[in-house]
């Protein structure tokens, strides 16, 4: 009989190594494909995964059943993912406008955007296409970033997103439509 | 409803999150708004273009890797526990009372302050909790402990009590056999906690006897935790070397088998390699 959860945790609060690991089996697929999209490079997911799971291992013993585990868990993976500062920052550096202003928008200036000399045939010739679309996302602020890949790319609703980074509905949309927005801005060279 | 409005239901209808009133006044609305269709067509377009990895489930390879990653970083946080544990238990026994809590670098301290003084009582594992009885003890911080990194809980003297944290360290001297399972405990902390690669190699080089088998099992799995994570690669050689003297088992071979696949010094990966036996 599979055990669920509930009894999962409670053997995993009284040291059970093996329940742990099972409660973990159970969800890492979800939270790997978070952070995988969120941070588009395997070695960061791979990094995140990690302390997303070592911060369950450590507050396990304090879980209180207030919320679902799985909630819970996603709120540790989505406030690791926008703490987190990439090892591997130089791994993307491609644009399509070697120029953009970003006075109205909130990108994330912390990600440098260089133009890596694609001529516009190139680009929309869909040779790098997928580093273009890519780069677009990652010039996204964090939270925008974040609840663009959690509704998105792992289609979870408004109502559990805003659960998972702990605000209000009204913010998550908020977070969407200047997402989508931004990502217009950038992008619409290529597909318009 | 004004048009800005019917937009952002566009988008919403977009991501499935329209109500079903919703989604009927968008229709009426579309079907008079050559503008909002626009608009749809290009959203649609956009959403369609980003949605290139949408589907791509997680690879399993990277899923394995990260569990294998993960199952390596639950047991040096394991043993880190019960490392701490026993060094807490051996270098207790080498302070007078009161100063139980103090050693270097590891323990954090609770400690609620009434006006009068402070008294220490040790609590479990790595939180110390104390609370004033009157008793005045300030005096027993004595002059070779440093205190670091005092931290605020509760900074309000207003009701006569406040609460902090603070790192309370004190150099301690000891001398042993390296068989002594103290003495080891002290070792396998330093090697695993030691912030100078210096101190650390030394630890291990420190252990390193032709009788290693007579060693705890906690000093084998620290090894194989240096080895797998420490950065510095002379200490990960050291741990390696020693690892290798203990008795040949499946989690050494694992382990080899990780440095020959992850290690990126290529003599490592050829020490990892002379190890491995079938
Ligand atoms: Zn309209």
């Amino acid at each position: 009989m599979q055990l669920n959860d509930t009894d999962l945790i409670i053997q995993a609060q009284k040291g059970n190594q093996n329940a742990f690991e099972e409660l973990v089996y159970r969800y890492d697929r979800n939270v790997l494909s978070i952070a995988l999209k969120y941070s588009n490079n395997e070695d960061d997911a791979k990094d995140l995964y990690q302390e997303v799971f070592i911060r369950v291992y450590r507050g396990i013993k304090n879980f209180r059943f207030q919320s679902e585990f799985s909630t819970w868990l996603f709120r540790i993976t989505t406030n690791v993912c926008l703490t987190y500062k990439s090892r591997s920052k130089e791994h993307l550096k491609v644009s399509i406008d070697k120029d953009f202003d970003d006075e109205e928008h909130e990108f994330n200036t912390t990600k440098e955007l260089v133009y890596d000399g694609s001529t516009p045939e190139e680009i929309s010739s869909g040779a790098n296409l997928g580093e273009i679309v890519n780069a677009a996302v990652e010039s996204l602020s964090p939270k925008q970033r974040m609840t663009f890949v959690l509704k998105h790319y792992e289609g979870y609703k408004i109502r559990e997103i805003a659960e998972m980074l702990n605000c209000k509905e009204g913010t998550v949309k908020k977070y969407l439509f200047d997402a989508t927005k931004n990502l217009r801005k950038k992008l619409s060279p290529v597909y318009a | 409803m004004k048009h800005n409005e019917y937009k952002q239901l566009l988008q919403l209808s977009l991501f499935g999150e329209l109500k079903s009133e919703e989604q009927v006044k968008l229709k009426e609305h579309l079907l008079i708004c050559e503008e909002c269709r626009t608009e749809l067509e290009d959203q649609k377009n956009l959403l369609e273009l980003i949605s290139g990895k949408k589907k791509a489930a997680v690879d399993e390879e990277v899923l394995s890797a990260a569990r294998y990653q993960l199952r390596g970083a639950l047991r040096s946080e394991r043993s880190n526990q019960n490392i701490f544990n026993s060094v807490a238990d051996s270098i207790f026994q080498f302070f007078p009372s009161p100063l139980k809590f103090a050693f270097a670098g590891a323990a954090i301290l609770i400690i609620g302050v009434l006006i009068g003084g402070i008294l220490f009582n040790q609590s479990s594992q790595n939180e110390f909790i104390g609370q004033q009885n009157g008793d005045n003890r300030f005096a027993s911080l004595s002059e070779d402990i440093s205190i670091s990194e005092v931290r605020f809980i509760d900074s309000d003297a207003s009701d006569g009590e406040v609460e902090f944290t603070f790192q309370a360290s004190r150099p301690v001297h000891l001398k042993g056999n390296v068989n002594d399972s103290q003495i080891q405990s002290v070792l396998t902390y330093a090697m695993l906690n030691e912030q100078n690669p210096g101190s650390r190699l030394n630890s291990i080089n420190a252990m390193d006897t032709e009788t290693p088998t007579q060693y705890d099992s906690d000093v084998k799995n620290a090894l194989i935790t240096v080895i797998m994570t420490d950065e510095n690669p002379g200490v990960r050689r050291e741990a390696l070397k020693l690892m290798n003297k203990f008795p040949y088992d499946e989690a050494m071979k694992q382990t080899l088998l990780y440095v020959i696949t992850n290690d990126t010094v290529s003599g490592l990966r050829i020490e990892a390699l002379i190890g491995l036996k079938d």
